[in-house]
């Protein structure tokens, strides 16, 4: 018996022991191979210089698809692109912990911190010195790149399109075409006719293939909250997207826009809708996969979603010919007074881009590299791929290559294996507005090509309802107006400040409550809601309030908006 | 075999639950050095005891290393908790802030719900954890059929092995209105419509619980099952002379003979009661049960580094090593006044 213990415990040892070594091991693996890429590039010149790139959107991918072979073939740079692995927010913070910082950043909201920890340079010289292709792309937005009034520096370029044309929405809500066309292509205009037309369908065809139907899907289990709950009620209430706030355009006045009365209004019918049966009683807690493959079935009638989330499915149904299950964006609001801000102009909204790291050995050599990115031979190369591989010139115009354009629309991993498409967002992007040299537009993506590529069922639902395109039953971009302080969601909030933590706990607390609202009894409804306010009151929201109108109104001294 | 008992021996707080290593060898490694002891006292007699057993020391000499460098050194980093730390500037050059982290930390209402659901869940888990492992270890051990249970063993620690990740995503599955739980309560007739487990705060404490529990039972038994192959069978012969039953076996000579290894683990696990980890809590929690699956460890993820409050994060880390080394005091001095193992 001593003895199998013994061996027993031996074993056990030894198990340790070999784990233990198996991890230093991985470490040291590591190391040297990063040591041994360094020093090949310092011995030949003519191999490409490769720079380390950390993309808070990013995802596993390596830089060897043909577009990037041909970028680096242009500018003799490869990029080793670094992603944060689970959709981890600590990334940039661990950074600035070890110091440790690849030459190339995208860091989001982050950017902040690693401003405060002096992680990355400012471009204001480069720009000035070499920044050609930049200038030409900014020009008088430039300004809107400063990062604050204290410190008008500029730390990062890029992100998004300088002249975006809003050919594109996904609207308050999303609703399947085959509702619209079963119902004789209604006029859905307020939560009344929403409501009024999914329960309608949803009483006709109680199944669909077999599964329950269901009306109204969400995604409130992780941050995705913000997307399918929190935003929706602000379209619906007819506010612009300032992420958690409300900003009034002409006075700068910003309030936390869940103290609002619209939004309570809202969620009130959300918790009647649960009330009904006709909420996916999995909203707040299934999975994102879950909900994607419950989309992809085509069962579920409408949702709350930004399109850039639901790819996937989208594509699924396609793909399956389920086309009729596909969505239609809706310009719903609460009632006919509010307007739909599905078309709103945020102008460049400057804030988030892509910065070069203070410790990176090749500092100038990343800059260039960033210009490139933003001279029409390069936008080309992004946005249309390679000629004669992906797109031809036919009678001086170009043309995307037939089985691309398939691909472009049905395939999801299209942008991820050929590149076109795929170094766009969050690089200096001229936008799909805008034109090149010849007069053309500099992406595959004009109002014509959307049209375009409606797939069937599309294009006989914009037909009935006489549209060219989805955006005419928005009210139009010149009846809104444009942003005079863009957007709050790319503003910069000092890390650690009164301001961040009382948001943080504000939407902890928003997240919780008004789910646990719109899950609760109708006749709780007001109670609760009450609740929250109360809640938000002693963790001091007036005070967040007052410092982000300050925020507001800075935003607009500094782009001269105001 | 001594000098295997005296490296494990000396090989501390290795991540994971490798600690209990350190009970059944115990008693071993004391009544050898009883006998090992020099016949002449004094210095001499420890220089000469010290060479005897320098292959010993020799042997224990890395992990102490380790231990400094990775338990005792960073240490030091506590001084960030009394700073207004950025991390720009080294650690001898920042502001000095006194106890105001930690003022801003016991103002915090939030923080109290933390300490709340992490001792909630560090109590369940530690109580059906250890129960789980011993009844598990105790039926396993009493299986005579060998092959069926080497082959019962191994499956039951696999789970072990598996990533939480994916281990939340089987029980938001299973759990789910449309999952095989529900179907099964509802097919029977116990639930009349389907129970969103997933969407109760009340419950939420118990599905963390019984995750655990699935995922661990097998790989907890393991050491118990180690320290019940040590039972000296005669003690088993005497007892089926004297015509006691299998359950009594169990009760009067299995469960008293590793009564040390449950009470030195139990308070190894009761000193870690506060590191529960998030990783569970995270994964399983969403919006609506947020304020029941709100731990410690997630706290200072989400308010202190991930809003670069490096010196608030580190204030919350030493609360938790003045709690954990409390409790385990609290512990070891219970033990020793029954007089049962303990740990040191």
């Amino acid at each position: 018996m001593k003895r199998k213990l013994s061996i027993l415990l031996l074993s056990l040892l030894f198990m340790f022991a070999a784990l233990f070594l198996a991890a230093c091991s991985d470490d040291s693996d590591t190391d040297t191979s990063s040591e041994d890429d360094d020093a090949t590039e310092e011995n030949e010149s003519d191999e490409p210089l490769t720079l380390t790139f950390f993309n808070a959107d990013g995802e596993e991918k390596s830089f060897d698809d043909p577009v990037a072979q041909k970028i680096t073939e242009e500018t003799g740079i490869k990029l080793e692109m670094d992603y944060p692995v689970g959709g981890n927010d600590e990334s940039i913070p661990l950074m600035i912990a070890s110091g440790d910082y690849p030459d190339l950043i995208f860091a989001k909201g982050d950017i902040g911190k690693l401003i405060e920890a002096g992680g990355v340079i400012k471009l204001d010289e480069l720009i000035e010195e070499k920044g050609d292709n930049l200038k030409e792309l900014y020009g008088d937005q430039l300004d809107r790149l400063r990062n604050s009034i204290d410190d008008p520096s500029i730390y990062n370029v890029g992100t998004y399109g300088v002249e975006e044309a809003r050919w594109e929405t996904s609207g308050t809500f999303q609703v399947q075409l085959d509702v619209l066309r079963e119902l004789g292509y209604p006029e859905i205009r307020t939560l009344d006719d929403f409501e009024d037309a999914i329960t309608e369908y949803y009483e006709k065809y109680p199944e669909i293939d077999g599964q329950k139907t269901i009306p109204l899907s969400l995604l409130g289990s992780d941050w995705r909250w913000l997307i399918t709950v929190g935003n929706p009620a602000g379209f619906a209430a007819g506010i612009p997207d300032d992420g958690q706030w409300a900003i009034n355009d002409e006075t700068g006045e910003t309030t936390y826009k869940f103290l609002l009365p619209e939004l309570k209004e809202y969620f009130k019918w959300l918790n009647g809708m649960n009330d009904k049966g006709l909420l996916d009683p999995e909203s707040f807690t299934h999975t994102y996969d879950t909900y994607i493959s419950k989309l992809s079935s085509g069962r579920v009638l409408s949702i709350a979603d930004q399109s850039w989330n639901i790819g996937d499915a989208d594509a699924a149904l396609v793909a399956d010919g389920k086309e009729w299950k596909t969505y239609a964006p809706l310009p719903v609001t609460i009632n006919e007074e509010y307007k739909s801000q599905g078309l709103k102009d945020y102008g460049f909204a400057g804030g988030w881009g892509i910065s070069i790291s203070s410790t990176s050995e090749y500092q100038e050599e990343a800059f260039e590299f960033l210009d490139w990115m933003a001279s029409e031979e390069a936008q080309i190369l992004t946005n249309w791929g390679i000629e004669g591989e992906n797109y031809d010139v036919v009678d001086g115009k170009r043309v995307l290559q037939e089985d691309d354009r398939e691909r472009k629309n049905t395939d999801a991993d299209y942008p991820k294996e050929t590149g076109v498409g795929y170094y766009l967002y969050p690089f200096p992007q001229w936008g799909n507005g805008a034109v090149d040299s010849s007069g053309q537009p500099i992406t595959p993506d004009s109002e014509q090509n959307i049209i375009d590529n409606f797939n069937e069922a599309e294009k006989e639902v914009v037909a009935e309802y006489g549209m060219e395109n989805w955006t005419d039953w928005f009210p139009p971009e010149e009846d809104l107006g444009m942003s005079n302080h863009g957007a709050a969601a790319n503003y910069t909030i000092e890390s650690g400040s009164e301001l961040e933590i009382i948001q943080q706990k504000a939407d902890d607390l928003t997240e919780q409550r008004i789910t646990q609202a719109v899950l609760g009894d109708p006749a709780d409804f007001d109670a609760s809601w009450d609740a929250m306010i109360e809640e938000l009151e002693a963790m001091d929201i007036e005070k967040a309030n007052e410092l982000m109108t300050q925020k507001t109104l800075d935003v607009m001294e500094l782009w001269g908006t105001k | 075999m001594s000098r295997i008992n005296n490296a494990a021996e000396s090989q501390p707080n290795l991540p994971e639950s490798n600690s209990p290593l350190q009970t059944p060898v115990k008693p071993g490694f004391s009544s050898r050095k009883g006998k090992k002891r020099a016949p002449k006292p004094g210095n001499k007699g420890f220089f000469q005891r010290l060479s005897k057993q320098k292959a010993l020391f020799l042997m224990s000499f890395p992990f102490v290393i380790w231990l400094i460098i990775f338990k005792y050194i960073p240490v030091a980093g506590w001084v960030m908790a009394f700073q207004d730390y950025k991390p720009q500037s080294g650690i001898f050059d920042q502001e000095w802030a006194g106890l105001k982290h930690f003022k801003d930390l016991f103002n915090e209402p939030m923080f109290y719900r933390a300490l709340e659901n992490t001792l909630g869940m560090g109590i369940l888990g530690l109580v059906f954890g250890t129960l789980s492992a011993i009844v598990f270890a105790l039926l396993l051990n009493e299986v005579r059929f060998l092959t069926l249970k080497k082959w019962t063993q191994t499956i039951s620690y696999l789970p072990h092995f598996v990533s939480w990740v994916i281990v939340a995503n089987i029980v938001i599955t299973m759990l789910s209105p449309e999952g095989i739980i529900n179907n099964l309560l509802v097919d029977t007739g116990i639930l009349d419509k389907p129970l969103n487990f997933m969407a109760q705060p009340d419950m939420f404490w118990g599905v963390v619980t019984a995750a655990d529990v699935w995922k661990e039972t097998g790989w907890n038994a393991i050491i118990y099952l180690a320290a019940m192959a040590g039972v000296d069978p005669q003690l088993y012969e005497a007892a089926k002379v004297d015509g006691a039953s299998r359950w009594r076996q169990m009760w009067h000579i299995t469960l008293p003979s590793i009564r040390p290894v449950i009470i030195v683990l139990l308070i190894l696990n009761i000193g870690n009661l506060i590191n529960i980890g998030f990783e569970k809590q995270m994964l399983l929690g969403n919006n609506i049960v947020a304020e029941k699956a709100l731990v410690i460890d997630l706290y200072a993820l989400d308010y202190g580094i991930g809003m670069f409050r490096y010196s608030f994060g580190t204030a919350i880390g030493i609360f938790k090593s003045v709690i954990s080394v409390i409790l385990i005091l609290i512990c070891n001095g219970f033990a020793k006044r029954i007089g049962e193992g303990r740990v040191f």
